[in-house]
């Protein structure tokens, strides 16, 4: 397609006076799929020298979809006062129409776009955090989170909730872990901590696949305990989900979900989802609001999220340029997550089968993404190690891929203690898993150990 | 004149290693710089969304480009020592004792969110009594009034609203209503706790004696002062230490050439105000606001890595942004002055309190007799005349205030910018809409509506 090759380039075009329309690439018909040919120019922008096996982290998207967002930044430069009351809020509105139906939501204004999970976290938290100062929460009452919940996810816990008096309480997670019914028993336990004295557990904050280490949890079926238990309401943090995981809110059942499109959804840094389940009582969707507070403030959260300043809006845009990239791959999102799964299952099983190590959960465990045990002789003892060991795959060997430290337990004999997260994604290629094999296999010809590399 | 590497080509060092330009920018350069900016269009709006140079988002489109060809070598070792760069030349540039004093954030907006949130909390800890105010002028920013309901009302605090006296005539007339919005806080016992004064108000834009506000301030022991200085980088000097605000914003995307968007938040460290956050809570919380607002999630933060390529831009014009300031102050008049005189109205100000921007009144003949209708001559303008001007309703009620002219009182305004690629037709072409809108006996309220 000869209007891909013309997206690559990235200098300004000269458009004086005549409106820019943006190169919308042919639509496949079912014997057109997108080439591997294509598909690697979509993502020539990426460094071919690195083994890109990180997906997860930062995500990717192709060069038609940046040519559309910067289609969309440069109309804004033009005129941004004719911009800002003509295009910008039909513009999100039809990204936000777009993922209502990807998502299954019954009612658009349950969809807001905001520019991450980390903010959506914000969010929800901030809502919570409202309620305990209002007095709707008692102090002590609880929130349960998973010990594997992200980063930013936890100091957000502190931040508002602790802060404003709820207690938090984390699931301890097994890893490796080996089959739902392990998660679920320790999500009863923690529940049954939250009701201890009486207090009443407000808020369960759920990953849909955590992060480090990377495990697909049985929201489902966590939900449903949730609603048995007399759990309040649930949030989802599925960071990863869309275009990794199945994500259909009827069957899901969450009071929030959030998801990023900017890791599997091919859209540009950065536009997530917040999805708020519309009370059938109230008919309001928990009054939530934006901790950037416009003038906007009180028209809803969607409304309140479509304007938080002059910003650059344009990766919230794209969406409907995203939806047309995926199908034009056989089988269209599906499609790609199914292959995807395969590819890195199949990649992390050759990884395992090459060091003698093992996967860290079974594959109806993972998406698109695996935890790959790594040799014990590398004496991973902290995260710190991980991390030098991280850098030093990225400096020497170009493959880029997280590392993650499992602390022993008691009684382990010489356990595995270092995994590393494997991604799966379009652009990747066979080649980029041996590579990191070999990479593997001469540090240990080397006799490799983190300590080695620490200073 | 374009230099930069071709970035196909694989990494490209950031525009910092660019050799100087020997001589000033000339106006082919100029016209080449904002040649993407809609031709035809009279942009006398720089106020509402400010500019950014074809060279600037050049290198926004380099940064955004590394980041996208390796993310995680990227942010592991680029991306905090960029913004660490962008920290230090502001802190220079607004005279900041230290760069642990600057964070960069999206825009005012959101800095109004931290200051108000931060407040809030002192509310709902006790620290701050019920009833105890905040004090802001009438016409502040709406998104700051809207922050103001979010999270000081809620949790018990009150607003004293402080009339801008306008049009205004000097900067006495502004220091004697805040003194007396001051004195209404006191009322009872009351504190004052916070006091948020525009540099430059927005809508109508006036430049605010902010030193002598403060001073006040001071005076009454008001606990904290929050400068929003949204239009003031790059339209006005901004010497924070000599200004005495406890927290100050400004945008750099307004005035300061930056792709939208970035502004920069001063925190006077010598106040140690502690329980200053990012609303947006990431792994950094705890660290500082500079480290917090630093990484608020994943983000395309390529704006906040420009500000060295805007001062190789600024310092393409003769006498750098300081020349760039004085130029636009000095044609914003002019054309004002040209403005009122072709109209027979005023200036909402004395050009003494503008910066880049200024108020001028409409005939009364027009009859902007709303905010409707106000809307409605914007709206006119920028489609029957490709003119993209903001207009503002000023009601009636000052009494010996109200200005007039000879057929009537003058109740709307427009506010022109001047930037460095507006041209004196910008100006003719508002000048000659206004006045066939005249001839043909044109009223707002007969005016389409959007």
């Amino acid at each position: 397609m000869a209007s891909e090759k013309n997206n690559h380039h990235r200098s300004i075009p000269d458009i004086n006076g005549t409106h820019p329309t943006p190169k919308k690439p042919k639509l496949s018909s079912s014997s057109n799929f997108i080439t591997a040919s294509e598909i690697q120019s979509e993502f020539s922008h990426h460094d071919s020298a690195v083994s890109r096996i990180n997906n997860g982290s930062f995500g990717s998207c192709p060069s038609s979809i940046l040519s559309a967002q910067q289609q969309w930044q440069l109309k804004y430069l033009r005129q941004p006062d004719h911009f800002y009351f003509n295009h910008l809020k039909p513009a999100i509105n039809n990204s936000r129409s777009i993922i209502q139906n990807l998502v299954n939501a019954k009612d658009i204004n349950e969809i807001s776009i905001v520019d991450n999970a980390t903010t959506a976290a914000a969010i929800v938290l901030q809502h919570t955090a409202w309620c305990f100062r209002e007095g709707k929460f008692n102090k002590g009452d609880v929130v349960v989170m998973l010990h594997y919940a992200y980063g930013a996810v936890k100091k957000s816990m502190e931040a508002y909730v602790t802060r404003a008096g709820g207690k938090v309480i984390e699931v301890p997670l097994p890893f490796p872990v080996s089959s739902n019914d392990e998660i679920v028993t320790e999500f009863r336990k923690a529940l049954e901590k939250g009701k201890v004295d009486g207090k009443k557990i407000r808020l369960a904050v759920i990953d849909h696949v955590t992060s480090m280490p990377c495990v697909v949890i049985p929201v489902k079926e966590l939900i449903q305990i949730c609603r048995e238990e007399g759990v309040e309401q649930v949030f989802v943090d599925a960071a990863h989900s869309i275009g990794c995981t199945d994500v259909d809110m009827q069957d899901i059942g969450a009071d929030f979900y959030t998801s990023n499109l900017h890791k599997w959804f091919f859209c540009p840094p950065s536009i997530a989802f917040l999805y708020t389940k519309k009370n059938p009582k109230t008919g309001g969707g928990g009054d939530l609001h934006h901790p950037v507070v416009s003038h906007e403030y009180g028209n809803g959260l969607a409304v309140e999220s479509a304007w938080i300043g002059t910003r650059d809006y344009s990766a919230q845009l794209v969406v409907p340029e995203a939806l047309e990239f995926v199908n034009r791959f056989e089988g269209g999102i599906e499609g790609i997550k199914k292959r995807n799964h395969e590819a890195v299952i199949e990649m992390g099983e050759m990884l395992v089968k090459a060091w003698g190590t093992h996967l860290g959960s079974p594959k109806h465990m993972c998406a698109s993404m695996v935890m790959v045990g790594l040799p014990t002789c590398f004496g991973v003892r902290s995260d710190s190690d991980a991390l030098t060991l991280r850098t030093h795959l990225r400096d020497v060997f170009g493959v880029e891929v997280p590392i993650y430290y499992r602390p022993p337990r008691d009684g382990e004999v010489d356990p595995v203690t270092g995994y590393a997260r494997i991604s799966y994604q379009v652009y990747n290629k066979v080649e980029d898993y041996y590579k990191f094999r070999d990479a593997v296999n001469q540090l240990v010809d080397n006799g490799f150990a983190c300590t080695l590399l620490s200073k | 004149m374009d230099n930069h590497d071709d970035p196909r080509n694989g990494t490209v060092q950031p525009d910092s290693k660019k050799p100087k330009l020997t001589h000033p920018i000339s106006s082919h350069e100029l016209l080449h710089e904002f040649s993407h900016h809609q031709t035809a269009v009279a942009r006398i709006n720089n106020g509402s969304f400010g500019s950014c140079p074809r060279s600037i988002l050049t290198a926004q489109t380099t940064w955004q480009l590394r980041f996208l060809q390796q993310p995680d070598d990227f942010f592991f070792n680029t991306l905090r020592n960029g913004i660490l760069d962008s920290r230090k030349i502001i802190k220079n540039l607004i005279n900041a004792d230290d760069v642990e004093e600057i964070s960069l954030i999206d825009n005012a907006t959101t800095a109004a969110a931290i200051v108000l949130q931060q407040i809030g909390h002192h509310f709902s800890s006790g620290k701050f009594c019920r009833n105890d105010t905040v004090i802001i002028f009438h016409c502040a920013y709406q998104a700051v009034k809207k922050s103001i309901e979010a999270y000081v009302i809620p949790v018990g605090g009150s607003v004293i609203e402080v009339e801008l006296p306008f049009p205004v005539n000097s900067n006495e007339e502004i220091i004697a209503e805040f003194k007396k919005g001051i004195e209404r806080g006191k009322i009872n016992g009351g504190r004052v706790r916070l006091a948020i004064i525009d540099h430059i108000t927005s809508m109508p834009s006036v430049v605010i004696p902010v030193r002598e506000l403060i001073r006040v301030c001071r005076e009454n022991e008001v606990d904290q002062v929050f400068v929003d200085g949204a239009h003031a980088l790059g339209s006005m000097e901004v010497d924070v230490k000599e200004i005495g605000a406890d927290f100050y914003v400004s945008n750099l995307y307004k005035w300061f050439f930056s792709p939208p968007s970035v502004a920069f938040m001063y925190c006077n460290k010598n106040k140690k105000l502690n329980d200053v956050h990012h609303p947006v809570v990431a792994h950094e919380y705890g660290n500082g606001l500079p480290a917090e607002s630093a990484w608020v999630g994943m983000r395309d933060y390529s704006p906040q890595l420009v500000v060295p390529s805007i001062m190789e831009f600024v310092n393409r014009f003769e006498g750098g942004i300081e020349g760039i300031m004085k130029r636009n102050h000095n044609m914003v008049v002019k054309m004002g002055v040209m403005l009122k005189e072709a109209w027979g109205t005023n200036l909402g100000s004395p050009p003494e309190m503008c910066a880049s921007m200024i108020m001028i009144g409409l005939p009364s003949k027009i009859r902007v007799m709303s905010d409707d209708d106000a809307l409605r001559l914007r709206f006119y303008l920028r489609v029957y005349h490709a003119i993209e001007v903001p207009v503002y309703y000023q009601a009636l009620g000052n009494g010996e205030r109200d200005a007039r002219d000879k057929d009537g009182f003058i109740t709307g305004y427009v506010r022109i910018s001047h930037q460095v690629y507006n041209i004196v037709d910008d100006y003719n072409r508002l000048k000659t809409a206004i006045i066939q809108l005249l001839q043909d006996g044109k009223i707002c309220s007969e005016l389409p509506k959007e």
